[in-house]
This record gives C-alpha cells, structure tokens and sequence, in this order.
C-alpha cells in the first residue's frame, strides 16, 4: 500500500476557511464546538455557541445508533447524516476527520437536496456558499424547470383550447349555428350504442325552393338561419338539432318518447316556422313537415334504420299534406 | 455537410420561436393586441400567436421583426433591442431576469456567465439550441460579447436586454453593436445605482 506525502501542510486561517468551507464545524477532542463557518451559524442560529456539544446541535440519521461525534467518525468511516436539533427542516450530509497532533475534528458539511428549502428559510445569498459549490445552478435548474412546465402547461392548454375550437367548428353548420350532419350521426351512434330512449324528427322545409328562386339564394339563407334560431329556442341544453342538407334538419330530443309530447314539439316548431318573415321588405312564406320516430320502436336501435324510418314518416307528411308533423310507429321491423 | 444542414435547421427554428414569442408579447403589452394583429394579417400569417416552444422557419423571426418595424414605423433595430429590454423588466416574465441574475453577483460575473447560458438552457430543455457566445475582457472594464446566429435580431435583442440587466445590477454601461456578431460593453461605473433586489428563493406564487 502507498502512503502519500505532503511536503506542504494546509493551513487555513479562520477567513480563508470562512471561504472554503462555509459550512465547517471545528471541534476539539470531546466533540465541543470550537469554531462555526458563517453559513453553519446562520443555520444553527442561537445554538452556535462556543463550546456547545455535538450531540446537542445535532440529531444522526446516520449512521445508525450513533450520538457523539466519536461514534459517529467510528461507525460510519467520515460521511454521516445530520439534522440540526433546532427545528429547521432542513437535512445535512457531511464529511469528518481528526486532526493529527491536536486531536481536533473537523466536519465540513453540506444541504445536498434540501438546499431549495434552506435557501427559503434561511434567506441565504450566493455569499453564504463557497465560489466551488454548485448551489447556484441546483438554484437555476430548479426555476428553469419550473419555466419550463409553466411553458408546456400553457402550451397544453392553449393547443386544447385550440382543438377544442376545431372539433366544435368540425362539428358545426355555420349558416345555422346548429350541429351538422357528421355530430347528428355521432349523437345517433352513441345513443343508439347506448340503446338510449329518444325521440327522432326528421324536417324539411316546405316552400323554400320557392323562397330561394323568386328572392334570392341571400334569402334562402336568411330563412335558413331564422330556422335554425327558433330550433334553438324551442330546444333544451340536451337536445341536438343539426341541418343535414340544404333545407332538411334532424332533431334528436334526449329521453322524449311519449308520442304527444313528441307530436306537439313538432307542431309547435311547424307553427313559428309558419310565421312569415320578413327579409329586406320582402316576406318569405314557408312552413314545415317533420317525421317523427322513436328509438323504443325497434327492437335494436340502430342510426341508419332510424332515419330511414325517420325518412317514411317525413314523406307521409308531405303526402298528407305538408306543414304537419306524422309519428311512424315502426314496432315488429 | 447533410448533417450540418440539419443541425443549422434545428438551431435556427428554436430561436426564431424564441425571439417570434419575445416579439409578440413586447407588441401586445406596448401597442396592444390591434397593432400585433395587423403584423399578423400583413406577414400574411394563418395564425396569431407564437409559441415558444414549438419551431417556426429558420429566418421568420427577421421577417416579421421587418413587417413590425412597418407596422410601428420604427427601425427595426430599435423594435429588437426594446423586445431584449422588455424581456427582462416586463413584471410578467420576471421568471427570466431571475434566471439571468443567477448568473453572478456583480454585472462581470453576469457577463461571464453567458458564455454559460446554452449549457445551462439545455439542463432545463435537452433539445434547446442557443447560438454560443463568448465574452472577451479587453481591458479594464471593457468586454467584448460575440454571438453567431443566423438572425440578426439575435444580436439586437442581447443589447437590450444586456442594457436592462446593466441597470438591474445598477452598473453604468454603454453597450454598443460594433459589427454583426460583435458586441462592445464598456462599464463607465459599476455601482452607478443601487441594484434592484435578488433573493436566491424563488417568489412565493
């Protein structure tokens, strides 16, 4: 084995060890304090007194069993664990030695990860640590990586908002601000998937070919959107209206499967659609017919096979006459 | 010569969504969100905002920065220089004059600690490229800051926010653009002023 040889003996004196080791304990051969370095003091406060004992500034976490400083430096070689008997939060990892010839121990210590905590405790400045120390960019780190999430938060947030508007915008009849056909075949699937009880009308404008031949496509649309007003109105939050073609709606009424009620919303809507409405002076006249079906009336409700029927019923009205709404009872298909 | 093409590309779009997001928010807060509308609407852009940590073409940055320069009727190299100054006293971006004053205790060590500023960017953002810079003493209180980046806002926001940071640590300088990658710092006083407050703690948020 190799013994090394310094020619030169370390000599600090108490500021230059101030400056190398801000966190130092110098004790003599029975384990009481000799000298603090400052950052220590500021740590141990009113406990940094002259001649104070080992084991009553410090707590060991390790190693294990031992309480003196002589225990400590004969169980666990010169590394050990502290925490400080004042209260503060804040873990210390350290390094000790006997002095040769005096007997004195010196411990130099540091905060390793509770470092953030101290820092706040403790208001501890760039002063209190040594140039060597990396403190200041665990410090840095810590707020960069904080930034950092902040950032991607903001961005996550922002990027679903954003998706968010799509789906909604993929999702909507911008002449009407009603749903359009790809969300009412949504809406059909999952609650067909769910076998959901609902009721299901099927409109179509009546008259409006003639609105839009004799005042214009821009009167086509003004009464297009005033359709797609009153099915807002007379609809609630859990219902989906959607134009699913140039003048044909569908109306999915969430839990509505008693047939009055089913025939009097759509009258009702055939009724304030009837009402004239008046576009640059000009009063356009058109009216509705509706089919109505009900998810009950198969035995397994499916999307395609619902509108289909939804479809006869529509046709039936039309037959018998327009502005008026026909319930298809379709049991046994 | 493929990969240093590569390399070039990765480089260039990091910062130019860095400088694009400084430049917006410095519009925004200072002529409100109209005028940074019409810089959008007149770069012809499909969006309105920038997002810093998403890339933009390499080169964007100057683009825009020369519309906005229009759009303010101001040069552009003084829009670019308020962007820098504006990223380290703006209040809400307090996040990042705290990560510039970690750099040292006194405006030398700041000066220094840029030299540093890549490597410690990627501690927190492996993949994050910023253009390297060396600091140069060349004589007494007088530095020499270079910075190669394809953008030449690059150079144009250092100053400014080289300038802010200078009165945060409260040194008097005078911070000139010599040449494209060159920068000058020459400290008439380095305790001109007070420094404004640093507590190594982060703000209680």
């Amino acid at each position: 084995m190799q013994t090394l040889h310094f020619e030169d003996r370390i000599e600090l004196d108490s500021a230059a060890s101030a400056q190398f080791m801000p966190m130092h304990l110098l004790l003599d051969a029975e384990g009481r304090a000799i000298s603090y370095g400052p950052t220590l003091a500021r740590v141990l406060q009113a406990d940094a007194v002259p001649g104070a004992r080992f084991e009553d500034l410090f707590e060991v976490r390790s190693p294990g069993g031992a309480v003196t400083i002589g225990q400590v430096l004969a169980r666990g070689g010169n590394r050990f664990r502290l925490l400080p008997r004042n209260g503060l939060r804040v873990g210390l990892r350290g390094l000790g030695q006997s002095l040769s010839g005096s007997g004195r121990i010196l411990l130099n210590l540091s905060f390793g990860i509770d470092l953030i905590a101290a820092v706040r405790d403790l208001a501890l400045t760039d002063a209190d640590f040594a140039a060597t120390d990396l403190a200041m960019e665990l410090l840095y780190m810590a707020e960069a990586n904080a930034a950092v999430t902040r950032e991607l938060r903001g961005l996550n947030l922002r990027l679903e908002g954003a998706r968010m508007a799509a789906e909604e915008e993929a999702m909507t009849d911008p002449l009407t601000g009603l749903r359009n056909r790809r969300a009412a075949d949504l809406v059909l699937e999952r609650l067909c998937a769910a076998r959901a009880a609902f009721g299901l009308l099927h409109m179509d404008l009546d008259f409006f070919k003639a609105v839009n031949d004799t005042l214009g496509h821009a009167a086509g649309d003004f009464v297009l959107s005033n359709v797609g007003r009153i099915l807002r109105e007379q609809l609630r939050a859990e219902d989906c209206a959607a134009r699913i073609g140039g003048d044909e709606f569908v109306v999915i009424l969430a839990g509505r499967t008693e047939p009055k009620m089913l025939q009097m919303i759509a009258e009702r809507i055939i009724a304030r659609i009837s009402q004239p409405m008046e576009f640059e002076g000009q009063i356009c006249k058109v009216s509705a017919s509706i089919g109505i079906v009900r998810s009950l009336d198969l035995a397994v409700p499916d999307p395609v096979q619902l509108l289909a029927a939804a479809d006869r019923a529509l046709y039936a009205a039309k037959h018998a006459g327009r502005s008026r709404a026909v319930l298809l009872v379709t049991r046994g298909e | 010569m493929r990969d240093n093409l590569a390399a070039e590309t990765v480089l260039g779009s990091d910062m130019d969504a860095l400088l694009l997001r400084s430049l917006q928010g410095y519009v925004i807060d200072t002529f409100g969100a109209a005028r940074w509308q019409m810089v959008c609407r007149r770069a012809e852009l499909s969006i309105l905002s920038f997002e810093p940590m998403l890339r933009y073409d390499p080169g964007s940055a100057d683009r825009i920065g020369r519309i906005a320069a229009e759009v303010l009727g101001r040069p552009v190299e003084a829009i670019w220089e308020d962007v820098g100054t504006h990223l380290v006293t703006n209040p809400d971006r307090e996040g990042i004059r705290r990560l510039l004053r970690f750099g040292g205790v006194t405006f030398a060590d700041f000066l220094y600690s840029l030299e540093d500023l890549p490597g410690r960017a990627r501690l927190a953002m492996p993949d994050l490229e910023l253009p390297d810079v060396t600091v140069d003493e060349v004589g007494e209180d007088r530095f020499e800051l270079r910075c190669q980046s394809h953008l030449g806002a690059t150079q144009r926001v250092l100053v400014g926010l080289l300038t802010a940071m200078a009165d945060d640590y409260g040194a008097l300088c005078l911070i000139e653009a010599e040449s494209a990658d060159c920068t000058s710092i020459l400290v008439l006083d380095r305790r001109h002023a007070k420094a404004r407050r640093f507590d190594l703690a982060p703000p209680e948020r």
